[in-house]
């Protein structure tokens, strides 16, 4: 296992529980993002940790 | 203008940290417990933001008990928030209480082996197609079943190895292809390092997998009142 690839693990670890977890108050509260983007905000950040993986990949090579 | 919750905590702090975007934090009371809260204006939506939650979550843990509230979680204002902790303030009292100084670990087990694992498009060779059809989903099907067999074998491991309480250990079997387990694990107050050299050791000995072990964090998995 390499440090970058458990850098990106870890970044997925964090951004789970920054999108699923935490007490959830319901009511008055809007669970949202930008609308409808709570899925696509998820996944910019999956895609994002990937490309910032390999961008060190690339540098490092 | 609406406000951004970040996290349920029983007192305000003579100097918090900054909000949002820099914003100056709000502490919202509601009876004995109380919410900090960030103004924002529209959506406050970006990856940055999510980050930025974090930012402020962690300081706010590292300075006083509190549990994180889920990124995302919004209201009209400061009274729109009062009411929505006060409605379940005795419950998040409770949880305050059993995880608000404790932070949380988190263990990622890799298959060693996943690229040999048949998977959904295995092909079976020969007979008609509506067979090979059947022949595949039965090959996934008992593929996935032998692999969560696998995976809850090492949550086992990994309890026992650490001794845990089952209460302070969340597991997640097989979340995709590649990982046998994600868990989050709660450490005592005071003790998260040397947790996590014991969890390092400890999954770094299971067969099979390799282990990523990360945090500790504020108790995100946990706070969820129940």
């Amino acid at each position: 296992m390499n440090e970058l690839e458990a850098e990106g693990l870890t970044l997925l670890e964090l951004t789970d529980r920054l999108l699923h977890r935490g007490v959830v108050l319901t009511g008055e509260a809007t669970i949202s993002v930008a609308g409808v983007d709570l899925i696509y905000l998820g996944l910019n950040l999956v895609l994002s940790a990937v490309e910032t993986m390999e961008q060190h990949k690339r540098k490092s090579a | 203008m609406s406000v951004l919750l970040h996290a349920i905590a029983d007192r305000a702090l003579a100097d918090p940290p900054r909000g949002l975007r820099g914003a100056a934090l709000e502490f919202v009371a509601a009876g004995p417990l109380g919410v900090w809260a960030s103004p924002v204006e529209g959506d406050a939506a970006t990856r940055d933001d999510a980050f930025d939650h974090h930012r402020v979550v962690e300081a706010l843990c590292a300075r006083q008990p509190c549990l994180p509230v889920r990124f995302g979680t919004r209201a009209a204002d400061a009274e729109g928030a009062r009411s929505l902790v006060s409605a379940r303030a005795e419950e998040l009292a409770r949880a305050l209480e059993r995880v608000g100084r404790r932070r949380e670990l988190a263990v990622t087990l890799l298959w060693l082996d996943a690229a040999a694992r048949p998977g959904r498009g295995h092909a079976v060779e020969g007979g008609p197609p509506g067979r090979a059809f059947l022949e595949r989903k039965r090959a996934a099907y008992e593929a996935d079943e032998r692999q969560r067999s696998r995976a809850e074998a090492l949550a086992r491991a990994l309890e026992a190895g650490l001794s845990a309480d089952q209460a302070d250990v969340r597991h997640a079997f097989c979340p995709s292809p590649l990982v046998a387990l994600s868990t989050a694990i709660l450490a005592p107050a005071g003790e998260a390092d040397a947790m996590k050299e014991r969890v390092v050791r400890v999954a770094s000995g299971l067969g099979g997998v390799r282990a990523v072990v990360s945090g500790p964090w504020p108790p995100y998995t946990f706070a969820g009142a129940t």
